[in-house]
């Protein structure tokens, strides 16, 4: 009997190797700019190491099948009879449950736990939808349909709701989402890093992202992230104007 | 090898029963498509019916919603009779004998035929065609979605476009295996002349022409906008269509259930003498697996439309925007639409495990570790629906318990793995168009199965949900998984549905093509959702259009390489080379008798001795035909009810005829 086992394993490291390669050098990420990004992100990094040697694996023996294992003609000779091997199922067994566990554990729960396990914040913005408009309420009352404003470095609370179908409130650049649904008022947090705006990165915007009609993909609102001093003078001219 | 060409079942040459195989004059079709024309005249005095009749008593406009459903499900009663109904059904409570169709030519796949391999081919091609449509629908949303802005159709159509394209797609993932190949491939595997209750598989597929009518003609009441999942309240306040929508999608559940009920009561009691559950063909075994399923929740869906409805004809306000009770359409509709997926790769997962074996020229790997994979997911599938609600704002205390319970499937799915990789080992790989299309299957259901880690594990998915990254990973499971396997299953039982052989190189080249083709298009999308591209939307950022053109051009590559799939399977149906009864030669019960088979599939009684896949084991024998005992007066089994009635119709339409 041919031996492929030590063919398949050096195509599987070959391939682990490379694919471990390809996940530190290349980000797919968008730029950070909340410490939740920054635990979403590591999660997604993790996700793609441990999902690496998996994938590998099976394209190891893929690879190998195609080259060495090919034969022609429907009366080839019959493979071996290999019907079950116990070593094999029950290592494999062991091995994914070990990996569903630990993915459950980190970054699952660790990540879970980060992202929404405090419930403290340093201000609280009310986050309003609407076919297809957002409306934001500040901690002082004043309101803004043109853009969200937020300050850098406090933990900010978004208290969302709708008042009419299902929407979601997404800030790709903070990496965090919630529905907005009519009845309920729904919670997220977030904690920007770094001031910007729009124009330095699309993906400061609030983005509906739950289908809610038929300006739904137009549902946007931009984000600009100031300094906390800024927040605070930005609210009460917003005041004023009224 | 040599235990084959001994064993007295073998199939290979002259063995075999051939009878149907010699060449005979094809039956000329006489007014084949009468049954499918009164079927649509008793559809459309139904409606009319149906209008007339709910305005009769409340008055109001042909369009009003509660008149459509009155008229809908006349129009559904009048299509049933029309189609074949009066005489399958409606002749018995008359105390009269029931009538089929029984028409020899190529006209019986316009009737109401009982025969399971007439009812397979009639979803197979009814799908396929559901399918194309569907895809249409895909090209001009890729169109769109080339360049940023709006271009050929508007932000409002381009949801409608989405949802019709979702809602065509689930329909053919769901049905597609199952229906097609269910019904052919899994009455013959288990040794059995026809399915339990051959009238009821007959009204399922008669039942999906409307569904499709019903999804299609949508659009004249202004179509549906909510996407396939049809969440509340948009599902309650927005056009007319949605009310087609439900009554289809309920009608469409109708289909799944019955069809369910037929192939659990075939698989546990009519297997053939010998045929005991663990020597069951994986194939039979998956779709046994997913029907368990089916039949279990596939009315929950149902239920949520049926609410929906209510909501928007009678006033009651279950997910009216003031309540704040929409989460609970999601919990229902997921409660379905979740094991749904299974119930769209489990069969895929059988018919790739079959063909895998078959072209490996091995034993299955871990047969019964499959098996129990198979349950399990079945068991589990069911407990995992709120992962799709981890940004829905139901309580956070329930994120834990799904997020164990969703990582905890991916051990069994991990099986149908490892028995693949364990069935190619040092496997003698014989690749043929099936084997290929295989291999694509593992490759994109690798890729779905691991970008599902992400969406499962709650930190990554609350940034990745709603995005294209969901997309790029459903469809490779979807599409990866069930479509794929919908193809290869075409291709592998094409030399036995049609007894004629497909064309080699051009099935090699589509299964490369559409592999390529595929990959290339949903790759992209990842990157697209990942960036902040969210799904079902007609217009996106400038930032996002260089993925989205990329994964246009080739969508468009994807498209066509259907042409040459259709073209494949037409032309070779009709002109191909003939197969002989057993071109793989494969070992289960389909390829032991005759390309195409008998009427009533055996011309002799099978007989179970083996484990079907024993590739390689010196003497082993899967089943043989046991000779009739002339001696023994002929008995009656409970089996061949539906041969039964068969036979009576052909006699009375021979009667009819002289």
């Amino acid at each position: 009997m041919r031996r492929s086992w030590v063919p398949v394993a050096v195509l599987w490291l070959g391939y682990t190797v490379l694919m471990m390669w390809a996940v530190a050098q290349f980000n797919w990420l968008p730029e950070q700019w909340a410490i939740e990004a920054e635990v979403v992100d590591e999660a997604m990094v993790l996700l793609q190491y441990l999902g690496a040697p998996v994938m590998a694996l099976v394209l190891a023996v893929m690879t190998w099948a195609l080259i060495a294992w090919r034969s022609n003609g429907a009366n080839r000779p019959d493979g071996p009879p290999q019907r079950d091997n116990r070593t094999v199922l029950t290592t494999w067994l062991i091995v994914t449950s070990a990996l569903a566990i630990f993915v459950v554990i980190n970054p699952g729960f660790v990540g879970l736990a980060e992202i929404r396990g405090e419930p403290s914040a340093d201000y609280v913005i009310e986050v309003e939808a609407a076919q297809f408009f957002w409306k934001v309420t500040y901690p002082n009352g004043t309101e803004s349909f043109d853009e969200l404003v937020v300050p850098s470095e406090r933990r900010v609370r978004y208290d969302v709701t709708s008042v009419d179908v299902n929407h979601s409130f997404w800030i790709p650049a903070f990496r965090i989402k919630i529905d907005a649904v009519a009845g309920l008022t729904t919670q997220a947090f977030a904690t920007a890093e770094h001031e910007g705006g729009i124009d330095d990165d699309i993906n400061l915007r609030i983005q509906c992202a739950e289908l809610c009609g038929a300006g739904h993909a137009s549902m946007a609102m931009p984000v600009r992230v100031v300094s906390d001093q800024e927040f605070n003078e930005y609210i009460e001219t917003l005041g004023e104007g009224e | 090898m040599t235990m084959l060409e001994d064993s007295p079942a073998q199939s290979t040459g002259s063995t075999a029963q051939d009878s149907s195989t010699e060449t005979k004059p094809r039956p000329k079709a006489r007014r084949p498509f009468r049954w499918v024309l009164r079927g649509v005249v008793l559809a459309i005095i139904g409606w009319a019916t149906g209008v007339a009749l709910a305005i009769a008593i409340r008055g109001g406009s042909p369009t009003d919603e509660i008149v459509v459903i009155v008229a809908y499900v006349f129009a559904l009663i009048g299509w049933l009779a029309g189609v074949g109904g009066i005489e399958a059904f409606g002749r018995q409570w008359i105390g009269k004998k029931p009538q089929v169709n029984t028409d020899p030519s190529w006209g019986r796949y316009f009737g109401f035929s009982i025969d399971h391999k007439v009812i397979g081919i009639q979803y197979g091609v009814t799908l396929i065609a559901v399918l194309l449509i569907g895809g249409l629908a895909a090209m001009i949303m890729r169109i769109e979605l080339a360049s940023p802005g709006v271009g050929v159709v508007d932000l409002d159509d381009f949801n409608k476009i989405v949802s019709m394209h979702g809602i065509l797609m689930v329909a053919v993932a769901v049905a597609g295996v199952l229906g097609a190949f269910g019904n052919y491939v899994v009455p013959i595997q288990v040794g059995a002349q026809d399915m339990a209750f051959p009238r009821i598989n007959a009204l399922a597929f008669w039942l999906l022409p409307p569904v499709a009518v019903g999804l299609l003609g949508a659009p004249l009441l202004g179509s549906f906008n909510a996407g396939w999942t049809a969440y509340a309240p948009l599902s309650v306040v927005n056009e007319s269509g949605q009310i087609l929508f439900n009554m289809a999608i309920i009608t469409f559940g109708l289909v799944s259930i019955l069809g369910a009920i037929n192939i659990i009561v075939t698989v546990i009691t009519m297997r053939a003498k010998g045929l005991t559950w663990g020597r069951l063909p994986i194939f039979t075994w998956a779709a046994f697996s997913t029907s368990l399923l089916a039949f279990t929740v596939t009315q929950f869906f149902a239920g949520a439309l049926v609410l929906v409805t209510m909501d928007r004809v009678v006033g009651t306000s279950f997910f009216a925007p003031e309540v704040g009770t929409s989460l609970l359409y999601q919990h229902i509709f997921w409660f379905y639409s979740h094991p749904a997926v299974y119930i769209m790769v489990i069969p895929g997962f059988g018919v790739i495990l079959e063909l895998t074996t078959t072209f490996a020229r091995k034993p299955l790997f871990a047969y019964k570790a499959v098996v129990a994979a198979f349950l399990g997911i079945v068991g589990l599938s069911v407990v995992v629906w709120a992962h799709h609600m981890f940004t829905s704002g139901m309580a956070d205390f329930l994120h834990g318990p799904f997020m164990i319970l969703t990582e905890a499937i991916s051990i069994p799915t991990g099986i149908i793995f490892l028995s693949m990789i364990g069935t190619l080992w040092q496997g003698a790989l014989w690749f043929r168009t099936p084997l290929v299309m295989a291999f694509g299957w593992l490759f994109n259901f690798l890729i779905g199965g691991i970008t599902g880690i992400f969406l499962a594990d709650i930190a990554t998915d609350i940034h990745l949900h709603d995005t294209y990254f969901v997309v790029a990973h459903f469809h490779y499971t979807i599409v990866g998984g069930a479509i794929f396997a919908l193809l290869a299953a075409s291709f592998y039982w094409f030399p036995k549905i049609t007894g004629r052989m497909y064309n080699e190189k051009l099935g090699t080249l589509f299964a490369i093509w559409v592999t390529v083709a595929f990959n290339l298009t949903f790759i992209p999308l990842f990157w697209a959702g990942m960036n902040g591209m969210n799904r079902r939307i007609g217009d996106y950022p400038d930032a996002y259009a260089g993925a989205n053109r990329f994964a246009s051009f080739a969508a468009l590559i994807l498209g066509a390489s259907f042409l040459l799939f259709v073209w494949n399977m037409l032309y070779s149906a009709i002109r191909g080379p003939k197969a002989g009864p057993n071109p793989w030669n494969a070992r289960t019960l389909e390829w032991l008798i005759s390309s195409p088979p008998p009427t009533h599939n055996f011309v002799k009684e099978p007989v179970v001795v083996g484990a079907p896949y024993d590739y390689g084991v010196e003497g082993s024998v899967h089943a043989y035909f046991k000779d009739p005992d002339p001696a023994a007066p002929p008995e009656p089994t409970t089996e061949d009810v539906s041969a039964e009635v068969q036979d009576e119709a052909l006699a009375e339409s021979q009667e009819e005829v002289s």
